[in-house]
């Protein structure tokens, strides 16, 4: 049984210890490395019916770095895309599970070991390259989303990262399939890339923080293929699927006669009228945009071409031009949305629309006057 | 240099403050368990001194006791307030049962504690909750007795 003098000793021994520890915020990744933990022992006693404290000593040790990522692929299936198109994404999530910030160090690539790939994998994108979500829409935004690598991503914390390509025009080109490569890197600086984080060897050392991998097989394939575990490192993996290869693309093309010089009302197409061509291009494939979509026509034999009679980007419908587009020099000289140009040589006119979306129509003219 | 000498004088000082003068000597360490593949292709769990240590590790915090006077010790009681990081579980193998505590001042068998609630009422206590853990020794300690005392752990 305790005497009332040794109780209180010891209640206040309690009292004393329990302040050591060291106040962190607690988190689903756990302790934060670097936290010190200290334990202190009290004890209470009596020899000879006095009462009598003492105290252990303070056993003390530093939390590590366990080293844990989590990378997924953030959409359902493939990215659809098109023969041609410029800048397809697929977007990825990569979350820290390490008790610390750190620097993530991203890689694309399409050599990919067979198991991996499928096998109806037949051709790579071109100009390959991985970007982080800068504004957290998820959505690839050119020019917006340029950072390489993920700074400073807190313990819990994810981010979206792309991998952006371009498709060929290669008319066989189905599916191309790409891995992003995650690896752990030093956090600490701000705005720089940390190394690769490398797991400390050898004997404990326990004035430091030492890196230990936690990191599962991306693949679970016992690190046969791809991933391997505890290597600091993740794979998750996206494919890029040509899902449109035609599109119902019409040209409409009818002539009016502007001028004959005799009539103002009604004019005939007499030797040296004048006579409008109306070409209208219709996109009827409604889910799909139209990319550079060139327009070249052959002036009539027994005509001359009216110089500096291109416009482009005009509204037309049944093959009438109703309203004018944009005049484009005859030496191909325009800049700016439309392009086009006459060639005296071939007698060829050529419109370029550089984009045609689904269910729209643009129309070009050219005019021409009768020998 | 000398900041440094300082501080580690006075912890060398707080650190034994009761053993220069008491009989009773209390030491403390902390062990993390290590799997460890063995030749015949077994797993074999080794505690370690804990060094490296991750969160979700095993650990074992130790007590060690011994009697330096020349006279028994009686009524002796080993308190140890359980680092916030680190999660009870239970006692470790070969050691006796401690009380529990989850505010520092009520002590008894887990199934006796309750916790109390932000709103009124209270909750039966489960090892996550455990802030203290104490031993109270029914026997005197003879003079140059010794004994061990363990609790395991996880680290949050």
């Amino acid at each position: 049984m305790l005497t009332k003098e040794s109780q209180r000793l010891l209640l206040s021994g309690v009292a004393v210890a329990a302040t050591i520890g060291t106040a962190q915020a607690q988190s689903t990744t756990g302790t934060a490395a670097g936290t010190s933990i200290s334990n202190t022992a009290t004890a209470s006693f009596t020899v000879n019916g006095a009462a009598q404290t003492a105290s252990s000593n303070t056993a003390t040790f530093v939390v590590d770095r366990k080293v844990n990522l989590t990378v997924a692929k953030l959409q359902a299936g493939n990215t659809q895309v098109n023969l041609s198109q410029t800048g397809a994404a697929a977007a990825f999530s990569v979350t820290n599970n390490t008790n610390a910030p750190q620097d993530f160090l991203l890689a694309a690539a399409q050599a990919l070991s067979v198991g991996i790939l499928p096998a109806s994998d037949n051709y790579d994108l071109t100009n390959l390259h991985v970007y982080v979500d800068a504004n957290g829409n998820n959505t690839y935004d050119p020019g917006v989303d340029v950072a390489t690598f993920i700074d400073e991503l807190a313990p819990d914390a994810s981010k979206t990262v792309f991998i952006v390509g371009d498709v060929p025009s290669t008319a066989s080109a189905n599916l191309a399939y790409v891995g992003l490569n995650v690896t752990v890197g030093a956090g600490g600086t701000v705005n720089s890339q940390g190394a690769a984080l490398v797991a400390t060897v050898g004997a404990d050392r326990d004035n430091q923080v030492d890196i230990v991998f936690a990191d599962n097989d991306s693949e679970g394939d016992g690190d046969l293929l791809g991933d391997a575990a505890r290597n600091g490192q993740s794979w998750a993996y996206a494919g890029f699927e040509v899902a449109v290869r035609s599109l119902n693309l019409t040209v409409n093309k009818t002539a009016t006669v502007v001028t004959d010089g005799v009539s103002t009302l009604n004019p005939k197409a007499l030797p040296g009228a004048t006579v409008q061509y109306c070409l209208t291009v219709n996109n009827a494939t409604l889910t799909t945009p139209a990319t550079n979509v060139s327009l070249t026509d052959v002036i009539p034999a027994n005509t001359t071409y009216v110089p500096g009679s291109i416009t482009v980007g005009g509204i037309g419908a049944g093959g009438v031009c109703l309203v004018g587009g944009v005049p484009i020099a005859d030496d191909g000289s325009t800049t700016g949305l439309y392009t086009g140009s006459f060639n005296a040589t071939t007698k060829t006119v050529t419109a370029t629309i550089p984009l045609l979306i689904g269910g729209g129509s643009v129309a070009a003219s050219f005019r021409v006057t009768l020998n | 240099m000398f900041a440094r000498l300082l501080l580690a004088l006075v912890l060398a000082a707080s650190a034994w403050p009761a053993t220069a003068a008491g009989p009773l000597e209390v030491t403390t360490r902390i062990l993390v368990e290590r799997r460890v593949a063995a030749r015949d292709g077994t797993t074999q769990i080794r505690t370690v001194p804990a060094t490296r240590a991750v969160p979700g590790d095993r650990l074992t915090v130790v007590l060690a006791y011994r009697n330096t006077g020349a006279r028994p010790i009686d009524n002796l009681v080993l308190a140890n307030p359980v680092p916030r990081q680190i999660a009870y579980r239970g006692p470790a193998e070969g050691s006796p049962l401690p009380e529990l505590s989850v505010d520092g001042r009520q002590f008894g068998a887990l199934e006796s504690l309750r916790v109390a609630l932000a709103s009124a009422g209270s909750r039966a206590a489960g090892p996550d909750d455990v802030t203290a853990v104490r031993w109270r020794l029914n026997g005197p300690v003879a003079a140059g007795a010794s004994g061990t005392l363990s609790f395991r752990g996880v680290l949050k």
